[in-house]
């Protein structure tokens, strides 16, 4: 017998139906979340970037790739990292490319940017089997301007980032070997989504989420929240290709 | 000049850190409706079920593939259908790349329909979609967990004003509207211990938008949705878009 609760089938009913009056709570809230985040004000970019793209060198206006919404991931691989991103960046991007085709008829390019050179990137993209855009804002101000990435100064000086890197757990000394680079450095960029406008021929930034916030979460956590078992406390994740089995 | 509002950064920032907070509570929110999910009672599944699949006919427990926790997406194609729901098809586009993430997670993630297999499988080289596709054709697997509604159960619905999204979704899968309607989508969850099989989760209607991720990276962009009540459904099955509407 298992140790979870077992039930009859009205007892199971009766139990759903609580739970799914919480649930609509829930999509109720988000709701309302949603609205204010439509209604965030757009802040104009006057700083003009140049991004190197796997088609050649491309200011942000032209990411949009004539569209009028830009939504971007910004996947964890930094100039240090040897042996190629985050794994949970990874996991994210790989549910990227169902949805892609479904937000591109929906006025959105969706992309992912990473910090390490474009080179690295376009290879590690064909790895993966990834088909999304993948753009390197290595050599650009961009991801700094944007918060997207700490420079060294600015990560030694949050404490919680130093006390990461000088006592760090296991599962982040683990994700430190499968990214080949020092927690000091890897650690300084920010898994993030951000959004951004495109009017009249200007650009505006509307939206930035960062971890811990679970939409920064490879989208399988969702799904896996509706499986009976508790999922792992500790972060561990693994590239696809990557499986200890 | 954009229509929406235009702020400085300084307005943006201060806005977003109140947001922040209101985003901070929806995650405490959904933490803890996660636990109690997790806590909901496990009901033995004691009918047998027969499915057809790739392998040959098999029990509700054979799907479960060695793993220990078994997650169903009710795909909505029906034994009336030519092929399969443009909704239910875009949600498919998302869970196919999720199977390998999630195998290694102790949990086999698949479809079922009540379409016969040879058209599931049909279907799915079409779309190119890697993950495994069974049939309860013939057995009351929808049914009892009600995503498979009778004639008789649908009557009033059918008698009334039909939505133009379900008139444009049955005419794409090729079937009357009363053909369509008869399956309902759903996600379904069981975990197997000792060889008991027992049901732990459903989810149907609203409770199926976390299985549509793209509508959660639509709600970040400036846009938004940006649906209308009474325009048709602008999802389209991935090769589709840009084509008139047909099967």
């Amino acid at each position: 017998m298992p140790e979870h609760t077992i039930g009859t089938r009205e007892e199971w009913q009766a139990a759903r139906k609580e739970l799914a009056k919480l649930e609509a709570d829930q999509a109720q809230r988000n709701e309302e979340v949603k609205q204010k985040r439509l209604a965030l004000p757009w802040v104009q970019v006057e700083k003009e970037y140049e991004f190197d793209t796997e088609e050649g060198k491309k200011t942000l206006a032209e990411l949009f790739d004539g569209r009028s919404q830009l939504l971007a991931y910004n996947v964890m691989f930094g100039p240090d990292y040897t042996l190629g991103a985050c794994p949970g960046c990874s996991s994210l991007a790989d549910g990227l490319d169902g949805s892609l085709v479904h937000l591109n008829h929906r006025d959105v390019t969706l992309m992912c940017f990473s910090r390490a050179p474009i080179e690295r990137l376009a290879a590690y993209k064909q790895r993966m089997g990834w088909e999304f855009p993948y753009v390197s804002t290595y050599n650009t101000e961009f991801a700094f301007d944007f918060g997207l990435a700490l420079t060294e100064e600015q990560a030694q000086a949050i404490p919680e980032v130093r006390e990461m890197t000088e006592n760090p757990p296991d599962w982040l000394e683990e994700w430190s070997g499968q990214v080949g680079a020092d927690l000091k450095d890897g650690l300084r960029e920010n898994p993030s989504w951000i959004a951004f406008a495109r009017e009249n021929g200007t650009v505006y930034h509307t939206y930035t989420v960062s971890a811990p916030d679970p939409f920064v979460a490879p989208y399988f956590s969702f799904l896996a929240e509706r499986t009976p078992k508790p999922q792992p406390d500790e972060p561990r994740t693994w590239r696809k290709d990557e499986y200890p089995d | 000049m954009a229509e929406h509002r235009i702020g400085t950064q300084e307005q943006w920032q201060a806005e977003r850190n109140e947001l922040l907070k209101e985003e901070k509570q929806l995650t405490r929110l959904s933490d803890e409706l996660a636990a109690k999910r997790s806590r909901l009672p496990w009901v033995p599944v004691e009918k047998v079920y027969r499915f057809e699949s790739e392998r040959g006919t098999a029990g509700l427990a054979d799907l479960f593939d060695g793993r220990s926790q078994l997650l169903v997406y009710h795909f909505m194609f029906g034994p009336s259908y030519e092929a399969g729901c443009p909704v239910c098809s875009s949600i498919a586009d998302t869970l196919a790349v999720q199977v390998p993430h999630l195998g290694a997670r102790d949990t086999t993630l698949m479809l079922a329909s009540r379409g016969p297999l040879a058209k599931l499988l049909d279907y799915r080289k079409r779309m190119g979609w890697e993950i495994d596709w069974v049939s309860s054709e013939g057995s009351d697997f929808n049914r009892d967990i009600g995503f498979m509604h009778t004639e008789e159960e649908l009557q009033p619905f059918l008698e009334g004003e039909i939505p133009a999204t379900v008139v444009q979704n049955a005419e794409m899968c090729g079937t009357t509207v009363g053909g369509y309607v008869a399956e309902g989508p759903g996600l379904s969850a069981y975990t197997l211990a000792d060889g008991v099989v027992y049901r732990t989760y459903v989810s149907s209607a609203r409770g199926l938008e976390f299985a549509m991720p793209y509508y959660a990276l639509l709600d970040r962009t400036p846009k938004g949705r940006d649906e209308h009540p009474g325009t048709p459904v602008w999802l389209r099955r991935h090769d589709e878009y840009g084509s008139s509407v047909a099967v």
